[in-house]
């Protein structure tokens, strides 16, 4: 039997890439019940009110934890490691060690989420995993980031094309944000609120330089592939890339506006932030206008479908997020639960979609076997129903909590929380659906992963009968 | 862009500028703060012994802001004022002036916040709440705030059915079962921290603000009478307080349409008349459970009632002109200023609290006046 190059390519990444989405697929269900819990402890301040360990800080802190490191740490090995691969057209390097890394940086994620509920919480943005967890988690992205880029050194055509660049530029820009959150807040750790722009700065710069050029790099992987269509207006993309390269870093700090920082960091968010509609506009007119060349392929090709459904969401959220950056609608949106709007709809309604895309996509090219289209379809109506309702009940949610905060006569507890408690209910349900449609999801993939589970104790029961018979 | 090590100095030198500004410029900016006076010399020294701010923490609430973070209420509390221009912070009475950089200089981790689904904490410790509030409100927010969706921590205390050293009464609703929590250390900590959060002094960079003095000015007209007590009073209040307490003072007083002829039976002094009419100032009813003050506005009270363990037996019609005509909003502010004033210092009473029980009680006629055993059964 002869392997075609593509089969040779993804039959050596076969055990790599399915341990890393199971365990993607694991931290995703993790994350799902910690958000249900955080939920509905905003909408019964009783639910599970007497156990230390999960209270609604605690729990809201784990659950965006599993969800960035866990579920979006290894879906992000798994797909750059296929996507490198193929279009290195190389054999990927480095298996054996790429599944112990990966099971350090696994064990590192459990490790500092028992720490979070058992109270060790660090007041770091998106570092709040216990300090000592950290040295562990970062040791083993660097071998896996190495062995990706040792793979993509070994391509054999010299040029490199825009998913490359994204891709590459995720990776390498984790570390480099972990360095210097690391050096200054820890190491050699700064003082007041200098503290705090620094931790704000890492938190988001990791959704704006980790997870964003990550699913950008993506969309511009998958859309031409699934399509068979170059991308509409190439050209643009890596004026694109270096925008992204040049201004998100700078962007992120607007959420400081009014705070006890000096007025220049604010303010240079803002503009940046404004920028930023360039970077967006491009990427959306790369993915929209070659896709929708062809409405059909869109629609019946699900994978394709989850991909667009993530890039148009980053597209229309981007802006709104634009808009929420100038001074006079920040001032209202500014700590209403706005925040968890953007969060969301990058983790979920963005980087989700399309890894989701992705993973449909890979999964039968490396396996052999395919997923049932009823089975894609309906994980993909119920992501899309509760990514729906969680961002809408948060946009909504947020705008009246921010206009009314704003007004000092209305009582807080009476008046201006309890006019969004409804909210908090609509996202409790949101997220219901959401943990059904991702079950299913960790289903379908598990299903194709492990066909048979049991196999060994066939196997090893088989030999003790043959043994018994020799 | 092909080849990976040029590439990743291009990508990595793109972020080095943003580093360069935040960290290394920051820190040169504002990063060796020290504590200073409130006034400086005009050639900008420190006036010789002067007092300087902001204060080293004290150890405990050092600890509590340890316990504070490793809970997570930094998920849902902010810890800065921000600028007038910003957000009406201060007009909350969330703090006399905006937060600036220097006061958070001994804080060795810094929760400064991002979201306020609870309230701003930044001075918390200038609130006047007791040591026994807080630790009510962190042992169950919702025996102090009925609509509070802040969790409760029992794990932080011990519970007991009788009194003992350093217990705190849990505040009821049945009186005959009483409830009592022992506060652990780790809750002692996180109330002297919460205690230590306040900034009450003036910095060069920024003094107090302000609060619209036109809102409590002519608060101050409409007034009756005003003694020189409750208007020092009044004006340390936030604005929204002050004014619900002056409107309330309106609605006691008058006797037209639209006010509420309190002052006829309970007098101008909220003393009542002795053996006719019961006492405001100082009474157990009108500083307990708010409920029964609600319902007593909405429909009256008859029979006999004991006030501070004197009987009293007299009909009180709806307040109102007409009879029970007040609305949510005028039964609010009179009981919020019969709450606060001779001597009276009691929570306030919102248009909503108010809506809520008159929606419990929507099916009792107008003028069909409680009695007191009725009240207290509830």
């Amino acid at each position: 039997m002869k392997f075609t190059a593509e089969q040779i390519i993804d039959k050596s990444a076969k055990w790599v890439i399915s341990f890393f989405i199971a365990s993607a697929g694991l931290w995703l269900l993790a994350a799902a019940l910690l958000a249900y819990c955080a939920a509905a402890k905003l909408t019964d301040p009783f639910f599970l009110s007497t156990f230390e360990f999960f209270t609604y800080g605690k729990v809201k802190i784990a659950q965006a934890n599993a969800f960035v490191y866990g579920w979006g740490g290894n879906s992000i090995f798994a797909v750059s490691i296929w996507i490198i691969a193929r279009l290195a057209q190389a054999e990927l390097r480095g298996r054996f060690l790429l599944i112990a890394s990966g099971i350090i940086w696994n064990v590192g994620i459990t490790l500092g989420l028992m720490g979070i509920l058992d109270g060790h919480m660090n007041a770091h943005e998106m570092l709040e995993m216990p300090r000592e967890i950290w040295p562990l988690l970062f040791i083993s992205y660097s071998v896996i980031a190495s062995f990706i880029i040792v793979t993509h050194r070994s391509r054999s055509k010299h040029e490199t094309i825009a998913p490359q660049w994204f891709i590459l530029a995720s990776l390498l820009w984790f570390p480099a944000l972990f360095i210097i959150a690391w050096n200054g807040l820890e190491i050699n750790p700064a003082r007041g609120t200098l503290q705090a722009v620094l931790s704000m700065w890492f938190g988001q710069s990791l959704i704006w330089l980790w997870l964003t050029p990550f699913a950008l790099g993506v969309a511009y992987y998958l859309i031409p592939a699934i399509t068979g269509r170059p991308i509409d207006k190439y050209y643009l993309a890596i004026f694109g890339f270096w925008c992204i390269a040049l201004l998100a870093p700078w962007s992120v700090v607007h959420h400081l506006e009014g705070g006890p920082v000096p007025m220049w960091i604010p303010a240079i968010g803002t503009v940046m932030s404004i920028a930023m509609i360039f970077p967006i506009a491009v990427a959306s007119t790369n993915f929209h206008a070659t896709a929708f060349k062809d409405i059909d392929i869109v629609w019946n090709n699900l994978p394709l479908r989850f991909v667009i459904f993530g890039t148009l969401s980053y597209t229309i959220s981007s802006y709104i997020g634009v808009v929420f950056s100038l001074p006079a609608v920040a001032k209202l949106t500014q700590f209403s639960i706005i925040n968890e709007f953007h969060f969301n709809q990058r983790v979920y309604g963005f980087f989700s979609m399309i890894v989701f895309g992705a993973v449909y996509h890979m999964l039968p090219r490396i396996t052999g076997k395919d997923i049932p289209v009823g089975a894609k379809s309906f994980h993909f109506w119920t992501s899309a129903l509760g990514v729906l309702m969680l961002l809408l009940a948060y946009l909504i949610g947020g705008l009246t909590h921010g206009v009314l905060a704003q007004q000092p006569s209305l009582d807080w507890a009476s008046s201006v929380i309890a006019s969004i408690r409804p909210y908090f209910l609509i996202t409790q349900i949101a997220f219901v659906i959401l943990g059904f449609s991702q079950l299913v999801f960790v289903i379908n993939i598990w299903k194709v992963l492990f066909p048979n589970p049991f196999q060994f104790l066939n196997n090893s029961s088989n030999d003790s009968a043959k043994n018994a018979v020799a | 862009m092909n080849n990976i090590f040029k590439f990743s100095i291009g990508i990595l030198s793109a972020l080095a500028f943003a580093w360069l500004a935040f960290v290394i410029g920051a820190r040169k900016q504002f990063g060796d703060l020290e504590p200073t006076s409130s006034i400086l010399e005009d050639n900008g020294s420190i006036p010789e012994g002067a007092e300087l701010f902001p204060k080293q923490i004290a150890g405990i609430a050092q600890q509590g802001a340890k316990e504070y973070i490793s809970l997570g209420c930094t998920t849902c509390h902010t810890q800065q004022v921000r600028l007038e221009d910003s957000g009406f912070d201060v007009e909350r009475g969330w703090g006399k002036r905006p937060s600036v950089a220097r006061d958070y200089i001994f804080h060795e981790d810094i929760t400064i916040g991002n979201t306020r689904v609870g309230p701003d904490l930044a001075n918390i410790g200038l609130r006047s709440y007791s040591k026994e509030w807080l630790h009510q409100h962190l042992f169950e927010p919702q025996s102090l705030i009925s609509e509070s969706i802040c969790p409760p921590s029992p794990f932080l205390y011990e519970e007991k059915d009788f009194d003992t050293n350093n217990a705190i009464k849990l505040k009821e609703d049945q009186i005959d079962k009483p409830r009592f929590i022992v506060p652990s250390l780790r809750a002692n900590r996180i109330v002297s921290y919460l205690e230590s959060l306040k900034q009450d002094y003036e910095l060069p960079e920024m003094s107090f603000i302000q609060q619209d003095e036109e809102i409590i000015e002519t608060s101050e007209l409409s007034t009756v009478s005003e003694s020189k007590n409750s208007d020092s009073n009044l004006s340390k209040l936030p604005t929204w307080l002050a004014s619900q307490i002056a409107s309330g003072k309106e609605i006691y007083m008058k006797a037209a349409p639209g006010g509420g002829l309190c002052f006829t039976c309970h007098q101008p002094t909220g003393l009542g008349l002795p053996g006719q009419f019961p006492p405001l100032a100082g009474s157990d009813w009108v500083l307990g459970d708010k409920e029964r003050l609600i319902k007593i506005s909405m429909h009256g009270l008859m029979g006999e009632i004991e006030v501070n363990g004197v009987k009293y037996n007299n009909v009180m019609a709806p307040p109102g002109i007409p009879p029970g005509s007040l609305t949510d909003q005028q039964i609010a502010d009179v009981l919020t200023y019969i709450r606060n004033d001779w001597g009276n210092s009691a929570s306030s009473v919102s248009p909503a609290e108010v809506a809520n029980i008159r929606s419990t009680v929507k099916d009792r006629a107008p003028m069909q006046m409680w009695t007191s055993a009725e009240l207290k059964s509830n």
